[in-house]
């Protein structure tokens, strides 16, 4: 590792010269104005704002080009913006559609009966409510690295790192459970297609199988990746939106069978919020449209528009879906199907085809699910990296892929632990729990930003009604942290102290409010 | 800029160039691509750009791939246009990171009004030229570019018209070429005329790329344009041997700031190559 570092460090960027770097990495020092001994030279360095390691927080873009497609570097070298609205859309549309449609409908009408649309309704407000302040914030800093950019840099670093570090294991817990739900597909598919296992379970083999899978497919890269993603979620939709419409028009009784009659709120309103606490994984997607930021095409436009559309997009498919679920079986009888009720969904209204359809449907979305998150762990931790908040070699690209794969590695690992584990339930809400302190604490930083309004800030797109908008998404966002199992909080804050604690020991050093 | 060649008033061999055609040149710097010698003596008479390009996997940020490579590919480009500084001509370099070469390319292009393109592939001492004309492209602009580089020199030009049907008049077309290049002043020895039936003209200039050492064609709109900067067109200037200029169809003087239409980078046309640039354009 510190022959990479010293690699990292002769081969590196930007004027200064190569052994006041030396230096520090072999003197582990920094405080600020230290005196470099042992390079021959004697050379001041002003190491204000630097980690244990003498790094600082790097600044590589300077300017935007004023069309939108590139931004510039200090140097003058443009960084292409090849991501369009569509590309946009699904990355966000990708990363949610998963766990909604194909992972939740049998947890959530077992626990809040056929108001579990109602949960997915409350849901999908509060993704708005934060999708709006995200959209300000994003175009105003449309750099990768999302959440954590915009509070890093508007909050300051303390609060940043803790998001940012939090946010990478955030994704890290939503990856696992994307691949868990893949596991429970595959499983079925294999059900379905009569291989017999013999009573072992695959479920969590499988996804761990998957998941080195993807990891190592990014890792070696495939430069059509994104098309691919366009593709996926393509097809998926086309899927979804026939077999709701068909479920839709049976649920009112167009085609006769009558559905069953229940009651809409079996176990009471409380736990329509509870179920609202475990179900907002599944719009846990918006706001990685803003971790690729830095590589969106006219990011005033397409941001806003990628973000609220794409919640609005699986906001509806998600409600429909509970609608035509719990029309098609009781929700006792969905709780029992598990993780793959709607496939039996999907046989009980067109049979065989149906279940298969739904089948295939399922594991694309579980995979466009998990290989959306694991690019968005990386992302997050080259941000982490370029701030000085983690190591530099952290975001190394491998020479030969080009590929971040000491980032990939520090997400797919951990995942593959997690997967093990494999509590999906746990898993859905310590991501939502650390994406929701995430989404709480960017509608603070609008506030704070619209308040000040520092010179540098001036976003394409502007919240309207912003203190009610930006208060309420903070409010719904914290509070749904309160519905959630006790289990979950305390892993969720343990996750929290323990970033605190890292940020103090490593990186305490490192200022980051408003330097963009 | 461009202009019907046989309106062109003869200034007695006096070759009057409008304004120096400039060439962009996109190289993958990273991967050691480099512009051939040869080649910086022949684009002597144009104003350069040198377009350093890196293209990353959609995983990684084009940022984190600056900060890394960013002083190699600065320094890389750099290295290419001092070359054409020492040659005596103007340079310009860009230095672009991104996850799609066929849109930076596009917009480079856009940007700096180029007349030309250039795939660098590696090439000897150039002598012989090949200038595919075929029907769906401003001949006029072809001609100009080629007396422009060629006026001064002795490389011999062949002038190959491609015929594809859609009652494009090549034969006509190619004569044209040949009047306007005498009249500025090319020795006729040095120009040879052929023209050919054919249904797949990109892949028969590819075919004939090994007799030459310059193939000069046009872009021809947006099919060939994807055939040729598309994944088939790596395939081209992948297949061809020799170095490809793709002279530019530019926008109207009065809109240079004409909107690329290939930049939402989704070339999904590959296919559509083998039956489009032969010449149906009117």
């Amino acid at each position: 590792m510190f022959a990479e570092l010293l690699n990292w460090r002769l081969g590196h960027r930007r004027g200064e010269p190569a052994g006041v770097n030396l230096a520090l990495s072999f003197s582990r020092v920094s405080p600020i104005g230290t005196v470099v001994m042992g390079t021959g030279q004697e050379e001041i360095s002003t190491t204000e704002g630097a980690n244990r390691e003498g790094e600082v927080p790097e600044r590589v873009v300077e300017a935007e080009s004023p069309s939108g497609e590139t931004s510039v570097t200090e140097e003058g070298t443009e960084l292409e913006r090849t991501i369009g609205l569509k590309g946009g859309l699904a990355i966000g549309v990708g990363t949610m559609i998963g766990a909604g449609i194909f992972v939740f409908p049998g947890l959530a009408a077992g626990q809040a009966g056929p108001a579990a649309a109602g949960s997915f309704a409350i849901g999908a407000v509060i993704a708005l409510l934060v999708a709006l302040p995200a959209s300000e914030l994003a175009t105003a800093m449309p750099k990768s690295g999302g959440g954590y950019y915009f509070i890093s840099r508007a909050l300051g670093a303390l609060p940043g790192a803790i998001v940012g570090i939090s946010i990478w294991l955030g994704l890290v817990f939503a990856t696992a459970f994307y691949l868990v739900g893949f596991g429970n597909y595959a499983a079925a598919v294999l059900a379905e297609a009569g291989v017999a296992v013999g009573g072992i379970p695959v479920v969590v083999p499988l996804a761990l199988l998957f998941g080195v899978l993807l990891t190592g497919l990014n890792l070696v890269g495939t430069e059509n990746a994104a098309t691919l993603q366009n593709y996926v979620v393509g097809l998926l939709l086309t899927i979804l939106v026939l077999f709701l419409s068909f479920g839709g028009l049976d649920a009112v009784g167009v085609f006769g069978s009558s559905s069953t009659p229940e009651r809409f709120l079996p176990f009471g309103p409380l736990p329509v919020f509870t179920t609202a606490a475990l179900v907002f994984t599944s719009y846990l997607g918006f706001a990685q449209v803003a971790t690729v930021a830095g590589d969106i095409k006219d990011p005033g436009r397409n941001l806003p528009l990628a973000m609220v559309g794409s919640v609005l997009i699986v906001g509806t498919l998600y409600v429909a879906t509970i609608f035509v679920a719990t029309s098609a079986f009781g929700s006792g009888t969905l709780a029992e199907f598990g993780e793959t009720a709607i496939v039996e969904v999907a046989r009980n209204f067109m049979g065989a085809p149906g279940a298969i359809v739904i089948l295939v449907a399922g594991l694309l979305a579980t995979v466009s699910s998990a290989n959306a998150s694991i690019l968005s762990t990386s992302r997050a931790v080259f941000a982490l990296s370029k701030d000085a908040i983690l190591p530099r070699f952290a975001s190394r690209i491998n020479l030969q892929y080009g590929t971040p794969h000491i980032a990939l590695a520090m997400g797919g690992g951990p995942v593959l632990v997690l997967v093990a584990f494999g509590g999906v339930e746990v898993l859905a809400e310590v991501a939502s729990f650390l994406h929701l302190v995430m989404y709480g604490l960017m509608c603070v930083a609008l506030i704070v930003m619209r308040r000040d309004e520092p010179e540098w800030y001036d976003p394409d797109f502007r919240v309207p009604a912003y203190q009610l908008v930006a208060g309420f998404g903070a409010v719904a966002s914290f509070g749904l942290i309160l519905f959630m199992k006790p289990t979950s909080q305390i892993i969720g804050v343990a996750i929290m102290v323990a970033s605190a604690g890292w940020f103090g020991y490593y990186a305490n050093d490192v200022s980051l409010k408003g330097v963009l | 800029m461009s202009w019907d060649a046989t309106e062109d008033p003869d200034d007695s061999g006096d070759l009057a160039v409008r304004e120096p055609p400039k060439i962009l040149i996109p190289v993958r710097v990273l991967k050691g691509q480099t512009v051939p010698e040869p080649l910086v003596e022949f684009l002597r008479p144009a104003e350069i750009v040198v377009l350093g390009y890196h293209v990353l996997p959609d995983q990684t940020p084009t940022e984190q791939g600056s900060m890394q490579f960013e002083d190699r590919a600065q320094e890389a480009v750099e290295d290419i246009a001092s070359g054409f500084r020492g040659a005596g001509g103007g340079v310009e370099t860009r230095v672009v990171f991104t996850h799609d070469r066929n849109q930076t390319v596009a917009r480079v292009a856009d940007e700096v009004g180029a007349t030309a393109t250039l795939l660098p592939n590696p090439t000897s001492e150039v002598e012989d030229v090949l200038v595919a004309v075929r029907g769906s492209i401003d001949v006029a602009r072809l001609v100009d570019l080629v007396a422009a580089l060629l006026a001064d020199g002795d490389e011999r030009v062949t002038l190959w018209g491609l015929t594809g049907g859609g009652g494009y008049d090549t034969e006509a077309a190619v004569q044209r070429a040949d009047a306007t290049l005498e009249q500025r002043g090319f020795d006729p020895d040095r120009i040879t005329v052929e023209t050919s039936d054919s249904e797949t003209p990109i892949y028969d200039i590819v075919a004939r790329s090994a007799e030459f050492d310059v193939i000069v064609m046009g872009e021809g709109g947006p099919p060939v344009l994807s055939a040729v900067f598309g994944d088939d067109a790596e395939r081209v200037a992948e297949g061809a041997v020799a170095p490809v200029l793709v002279v530019r169809d530019l926008p109207e003087p009065a809109e240079p700031a004409e909107e690329s239409t290939t930049a939402d980078g989704e070339t999904d046309e590959g296919d559509e190559q083998q039956d489009d640039g032969d010449g149906s354009a009117d």
